[in-house]
C-alpha cells in the first residue's frame, strides 16, 4: 500500500509540473496583457513540433532543441502580439475572441503541414529508475528535471532581474508601471512571448511521453483553465498550488479508486471552489 | 444605397432596416424558387444556427460571453428527445420544456458566478462545456454514451409528421421568427435598457440602481433557454444527437455567427448565420482551409469591423463620404 | 431581338451538350468520408479506394452495364467526423448531387445519423463504422466491407492464449459505451479460450497519461496487456508508456489494423514483439500490389482499411453489372447481396453476419495475426472466422 502511494505521489508531481508550466505561461499572459489565451494549448501543440523538427529533421540534441524551441517561440509571441493581440489591448473580450480565431488558424495550419497522423517521436532515454519498490520510468525523471530547472530559471527571471520586476509591475498596475518607466511597447511583446515560451517548452518536454499530432493542444489547455479557475486568474501562486493538487489529485484518484473517478472529482474540486470562493483558492476576487 | 446616403440619418436608418427586412424575406425564399431539398437543408441549418447566435447575442448584450451555449442547445436537445423517446410526450411539450430546463440550469450556475467581474465568467463557461460532455459520457443509460442516441422521430405537431425539408423549414423559420420577435420586444422595452446600460458602464448602471449581477444572470438564462430551444429542434430534425455533438467547437462556431454578424445589433445573428453557415459548402472536400478561413475572417472582423457586418454598409458609406 | 438570339443560341448549345451526354454516360459516386480531423488517415484510404477502383472501371471507357458504357466520377465531401456535418453532406450528395451509392463514413455516429436519408432515398452505403447498429434488417441499403472485432477476436484470442500460454489478461478502454461493448465481448472471448480478464481500467478518450492505470495493471502480475478497443494513438501510449514501467508480458491488439500509427506513437522498440490482428498478408500478391499502387500514387503509406473498400466499391460495380442497372438500386443491393466467393486483392471475400445483426452484409474475409518487428508486421498466423493456426 505504500508503494502505491508514493508511486502515486511521484506520478502526481510530475503532472503537476506539467500543469503549472502550462497554467503559468497563461495566467502570466493575462495578468500583463488581459487576454484570455485560448490559444495557448496551440503553443504546446507547436512546441512538441518544433521539438519534433529539432530532434528528427535536424537531428540536433535535445537540449539544443529545447533551447531554439524558447527562442522561436519568443520570437512567434512577439509577432503574434503585434498581428493579432496589439488592437485589442483594452478590449477584454475580443481579444479572446481573437485568440479563439488564432487557435483555429494554428490547429489547422499545422493539420496542412504535418497531416493529421501522430508521428513517432524517438525515446530520450529508455529503462527505469528503481528505488526499492517504487519505479520511476527515465524518460519522466528526465522531463521533471528539466521541468524544474525550466521553472526555477523562470522564477529568478521574474524575481530577480530588472525586466521581471517590470513584468510584475505590469501584472500589479499598468498605468503606474508606465509611469515608473516600463516600456510597455517591449514589456507586451516580451511578456506575451515568455508565456507562450513556457507553453511551448512544455510541449517539447512532454512530446516523448506523450506524442506529436496536431490535436494535442486541447488537453493541456483545459487543465490549465481548470487550474488557473481554481488558483485564481492572474495569480502565480495560485497556479502553482492548484497545479500540484490537481496532478496529486489525479494520480491519488486514478491509483486508488478509477480513471474517470478523477475527472469527475477534478470537476466536483472546480465546482466547490465556484461556490464557496468563485475567484479562486489565492484570486484577488475580481479579475 | 446612393439615394439613402443623402437622406437625413433617422429616414436612412429606416429605409435601411426595411431594406434589409426585404433582403432577408427574399432570401428567406430561395429555396423555394430553386426547389431543390438540398438548399432547403442549408436553409433550416442557416435558421439553427441564427437562433442559437440570438440567444447568445443576448448574452453578448450584457457584456458577456457564453463558451458553454453549444452544451446549452445539448442540454434543451436531451431534454427533449428523453421526453418524446422515454415518456412519450408530444413534441410540442418537449421543445418548451427543453427551453424551460436549459433556462434553469442556466439560472443555478449563473447565479453564484456572475457575482464575478471580467472574463472570469467566460473562463468558467469554457469549462463547464467540458463538464457537460463528461457528465454525459459518464451516464449511458440517459445519453447514449459515446454512440449517442439514433433514430430520433422526426418533429411532428399534433399527430402531424414534418416529413419533407421544405415543411421543417417553414416550421423551423416560424420558430426563428418567434425567437427574433421576442429579442426585439426585448431591447425595445424596460429590461433593453437594463441590458445596455450594464453592457455600456458597469459601475455606472450600479450606481444608478439597477441590479447588474441579476441583469446578467437574467440574459445568461433567457439566452441559455433559447439555446435549448434550438437544440430541440436541431435533435429533431438531424435525428442524432451524442455529447460530441455538443463540444467546445459548437460553442466557438456560434460565437464566430455572432461576432462576424454583429455583437450588438438586432440582426447580427440573422447576418452571421447567413453568411457563415452557407460557406462551408464552398470549399466540402477541404475543411482544414475553411477552418482557417474562419479564424482569419473573425481576426479581421474584430479588428476593422468591430461591430459586424451588420455594420458594413454605414462603415462604406462612411468612408465614401470621408473620401469625398 | 439580340437576346431572342442568344437564347437560340443557347438553346442550340444546350441540345449539343445533351446529345453529347447521351454519348458518355456519367455514373456518380459520394465518398462521404473523414477527411480532416482525427480520422482523416482512415478517411483519406476510403476516399482513394474508391478513386482507384473507379480508374479501374475508367480505364477501359468506362464501366458497362447493360450495354451502356459510364465514366465513374467520385464526389467526396468531408464530414470532419461529425454527425451533423455527415447530414448535410449526405442532403447534398443525395438530393443535390442525386448520387445512388456512398462509400462512407468512416465513423459510426455519421453513419447512424445519415441513415434516415440513405435508407428512405434507397442509396447504397458502405461503411466502416464499427457499431453494430449500423447493420440491422431494417437498414437494407447499408453494407460493412470491413471485419469488426465481434468477426476476428475469438479465434485470434483462442491462438495466443494457446501459442503465448496466457492465464490473466489486463486492459485498458475508453470509459464509453463502445469500450464497456468491447470489455465485455473481449472478456467473455479469454474466458472460453481459458484465459482470465483480471485487471480492466476505464479512462477518459483524450487521456495521455497512463502511468497510474498501468501501474495497477502491472501491480496484479498479468502475463498479457490487450488494447482492443483504443485509438491508434492512445494505443500507442499504453503501449510506450506500458514498455516505460518495466512491463515485459506480451502485449496483444486483437482488433483494428492500426499497427503503422502504434508503431508512430510508441516507437520501434516499445512495440517489439507486440501482437496485432492484421487484414494484410504482404505474401498475396494482389494485396502487395495494391499497396504499392496506392504508395506509388499517393506518395503515403496505405491505410490498413483502404484494401477493403477497393474491393467494396468492385464489388458494387460487380453488382450494378449483375443487375444491369445504375438506376435501379433495389435491383443492385440484391445483386451485391448475392455476390459470394468474390476474389479481391486481400482474398476471398463472403456476407456474413446473419446472425449477429440480422442482415448478411457483412463482409467475412481472411485475416492474420502478426507480431510486430522493427516496426513491421510479420505474419504469424493465418485465420478464418473458424479459428487460426
Amino acid at each position: 500500500m505504500s508503494f502505491l502511494i508514493a508511486q502515486s505521489l511521484i506520478n502526481g508531481v510530475i503532472l503537476g509540473t506539467l500543469y503549472l508550466m502550462m497554467a503559468i505561461g497563461f495566467t502570466l499572459v493575462f495578468g500583463i496583457m488581459r487576454i484570455v489565451n485560448f490559444a495557448h494549448g496551440e503553443f504546446y501543440m507547436i512546441g512538441a513540433f518544433m521539438a519534433l523538427i529539432g530532434v528528427t529533421w535536424l537531428g540536433l540534441p535535445y537540449a539544443a532543441t529545447l533551447a531554439l524551441t524558447v527562442v522561436f517561440a519568443v520570437l512567434l509571441g512577439a509577432l503574434v502580439e503585434r498581428v493579432v493581440f496589439r488592437p485589442f489591448r483594452s478590449d477584454e473580450l475580443s481579444g479572446m475572441i481573437a485568440s479563439l480565431g488564432l487557435a483555429m488558424i494554428l490547429q489547422n495550419g499545422a493539420l496542412i503541414f504535418f497531416g493529421p497522423d501522430p508521428q513517432a517521436f524517438p525515446a530520450m532515454v529508455s529503462g527505469v529508475l528503481r528505488f526499492g519498490d517504487l519505479i520511476i520510468p527515465k524518460s519522466r525523471a528526465l522531463t521533471l528535471g528539466i521541468g524544474v530547472v525550466v521553472l526555477i530559471g523562470f522564477y529568478v527571471l521574474l524575481m530577480h532581474t530588472r525586466f521581471g520586476r517590470g513584468l510584475r509591475a505590469l501584472v500589479q498596475d499598468q498605468q503606474v508601471a508606465a509611469l515608473y518607466g516600463v516600456r510597455l511597447e517591449i514589456m507586451y511583446p516580451l511578456g506575451l512571448g515568455l508565456g507562450i515560451a513556457l507553453a511551448a517548452v512544455a510541449g517539447a518536454l512532454m512530446a516523448p511521453l506523450f506524442g506529436v499530432s496536431p490535436f494535442i493542444g486541447a488537453a493541456p489547455l483545459l487543465k490549465a483553465f481548470i487550474v488557473v479557475i481554481l488558483g485564481g486568474l492572474g495569480s502565480i501562486p495560485g497556479a502553482a498550488l492548484a497545479a500540484l493538487l490537481l496532478g496529486l489529485i489525479e494520480s491519488f484518484t486514478s491509483s486508488f479508486v478509477s480513471a474517470s473517478a478523477a475527472d469527475i472529482v477534478t470537476f466536483a474540486l472546480v465546482v466547490a471552489v465556484l461556490l464557496i470562493r468563485p475567484s479562486g483558492i489565492l484570486g484577488r476576487g475580481e479579475a | 444605397m446612393s439615394d439613402t446616403s443623402v437622406t437625413s440619418p433617422p429616414k436612412r436608418a429606416g429605409l435601411g432596416s426595411l431594406g434589409f427586412a426585404l433582403c432577408v424575406a427574399l432570401l428567406a425564399l430561395v429555396p423555394w424558387f430553386t426547389g431543390s431539398v438540398f438548399h432547403f437543408h442549408i436553409a433550416i441549418m442557416v435558421c439553427l444556427g441564427a437562433m442559437a447566435a440570438a440567444g447568445l447575442a443576448t448574452i453578448a448584450w450584457v457584456g458577456q460571453l457564453s463558451l458553454a451555449h453549444g452544451a446549452f442547445v445539448g442540454i434543451g436537445a436531451y431534454t427533449c428527445v428523453l421526453l418524446v423517446t422515454r415518456l412519450d410526450m408530444p413534441f410540442l411539450v418537449g421543445l418548451p420544456a427543453a427551453a424551460v430546463f436549459s433556462g434553469a440550469v442556466a439560472y443555478i450556475i449563473g447565479t453564484p458566478l456572475l457575482r464575478l467581474r471580467g472574463v472570469y465568467f467566460v473562463l468558467i463557461t469554457f469549462a463547464l462545456n467540458e463538464l457537460f460532455r463528461l457528465v454525459m459520457l459518464e451516464f449511458p443509460s440517459v445519453s447514449g454514451g459515446s454512440s449517442g442516441i439514433a433514430g430520433i422521430p422526426k418533429i411532428s405537431l399534433f399527430g402531424w409528421e414534418l416529413r419533407d425539408q421544405s415543411q421543417v423549414y417553414v416550421f423551423t423559420l416560424l420558430m426563428l421568427a418567434a425567437v427574433m420577435a421576442l429579442l426585439w420586444t426585448i431591447r425595445r422595452g424596460p429590461l433593453g435598457r437594463w441590458f445596455s446600460a450594464v453592457e455600456e458602464n458597469m459601475a455606472l448602471a450600479e450606481s444608478s440602481g439597477i441590479p447588474t449581477a441579476r441583469t446578467q444572470n437574467m440574459a445568461f438564462v433567457i439566452g441559455s433557454g433559447i439555446a435549448g430551444f434550438t437544440g430541440a429542434i436541431m435533435a429533431h430534425y438531424i435525428g442524432f444527437i451524442s455529447p460530441v455533438t455538443f463540444a467546445f467547437q459548437l460553442s466557438v462556431s456560434y460565437v464566430i455567427i455572432l461576432v462576424v454578424g454583429g455583437r450588438l445589433a438586432l440582426a447580427g445573428p440573422l447576418v452571421g448565420a447567413l453568411f457563415l453557415v452557407p460557406l462551408p459548402e464552398f470549399l466540402r472536400s477541404a475543411q482544414e482551409y475553411q477552418h482557417i478561413i474562419y479564424g482569419v475572417v473573425l481576426i479581421i472582423v474584430l479588428r476593422f469591423l468591430p461591430a459586424g457586418l451588420t455594420a458594413l454598409p454605414g462603415k462604406l458609406s462612411q468612408w465614401r463620404r470621408s473620401g469625398e | 431581338m439580340k437576346s431572342r438570339t442568344i437564347l437560340a443560341a443557347a438553346s442550340v448549345l444546350a441540345l449539343l451538350a445533351g446529345n453529347a451526354a447521351a454519348q458518355e454516360q456519367t455514373l456518380k459516386i459520394g465518398a462521404l468520408v473523414t477527411q480532416s480531423g482525427a480520422g482523416a488517415s482512415w478517411g483519406n484510404g476510403m476516399l482513394r479506394a474508391a478513386e482507384l477502383a473507379a480508374e479501374d472501371a475508367n480505364k477501359d471507357g468506362g464501366l458497362e452495364v447493360a450495354g451502356t458504357k459510364y465514366k465513374v466520377e467520385v464526389i467526396a465531401y468531408d464530414d470532419a467526423y461529425k454527425a451533423n456535418e455527415a447530414v448535410t453532406a449526405a442532403n447534398r450528395l443525395v438530393f443535390e448531387d442525386k448520387v445512388k451509392y456512398i462509400i462512407g463514413t468512416v465513423g459510426s455516429a455519421p453513419i447512424l445519423a445519415i441513415q434516415p436519408i440513405t435508407e428512405e432515398a434507397g442509396v447504397i452505403t458502405l461503411t466502416l463504422g464499427f457499431t453494430a447498429k449500423a447493420l440491422s434488417a431494417d437498414k437494407p441499403y447499408t453494407f460493412r466491407p470491413n471485419p469488426t472485432t465481434a468477426e476476428v477476436a475469438q479465434p485470434q484470442i483462442d491462438w495466443l492464449v494457446a501459442s503465448q500460454k496466457i492465464k490473466t489478461v489486463g486492459a485498458l478502454f475508453p470509459n464509453d459505451e463502445t469500450g464497456e461493448a468491447i470489455a465485455k465481448d473481449i472478456g467473455a472471448a479469454y474466458k472460453k479460450a481459458g484465459a482470465e480478464l483480471t485487471a480492466t481500467e476505464f479512462f477518459e478518450r483524450d487521456r495521455v497519461d497512463f502511468i497510474p492505470l498501468l501501474t495497477r495493471i502491472v501491480a496484479q502480475g498479468v502475463d498479457a496487456i490487450e488494447l482492443d478497443g483504443n485509438s491508434p494513438v492512445t494505443a500507442g501510449q499504453i503501449v510506450q508508456q506500458a514498455r516505460d514501467i518495466g512491463f515485459e508480458g506480451v502485449i496483444i491488439r486483437t482488433g483494428g489494423p492500426a499497427t503503422q500509427e502504434i508503431v508512430n506513437v510508441a516507437g520501434k522498440q516499445a512495440t517489439e514483439g507486440m501482437f496485432v490482428h492484421s487484414a494484410f498478408n504482404p505474401a498475396v500478391e494482389t494485396a502487395a500490389a495494391y499497396q504499392k499502387r496506392y504508395s506509388d500514387t499517393y506518395g503515403e503509406a496505405m491505410n490498413g482499411f483502404s484494401p477493403f473498400f477497393y474491393d467494396g466499391t468492385k464489388m458494387l460495380f460487380q453488382a450494378m453489372k449483375d443487375a444491369g442497372t445504375v438506376e435501379d438500386t433495389a435491383a443492385v443491393k440484391t445483386a451485391l447481396e448475392n455476390i459470394s466467393g468474390y476474389e479481391g486483392v486481400l482474398g476471398t471475400l463472403n456476407w456474413t453476419g446473419k446472425d449477429a445483426y440480422g442482415i448478411a452484409h457483412q463482409l467475412d474475409s481472411p485475416f492474420y495475426i502478426a507480431r510486430v518487428e522493427d516496426g513491421n508486421e510479420v505474419i504469424v498466423a493465418s485465420c478464418t472466422t473458424a479459428g487460426c493456426k
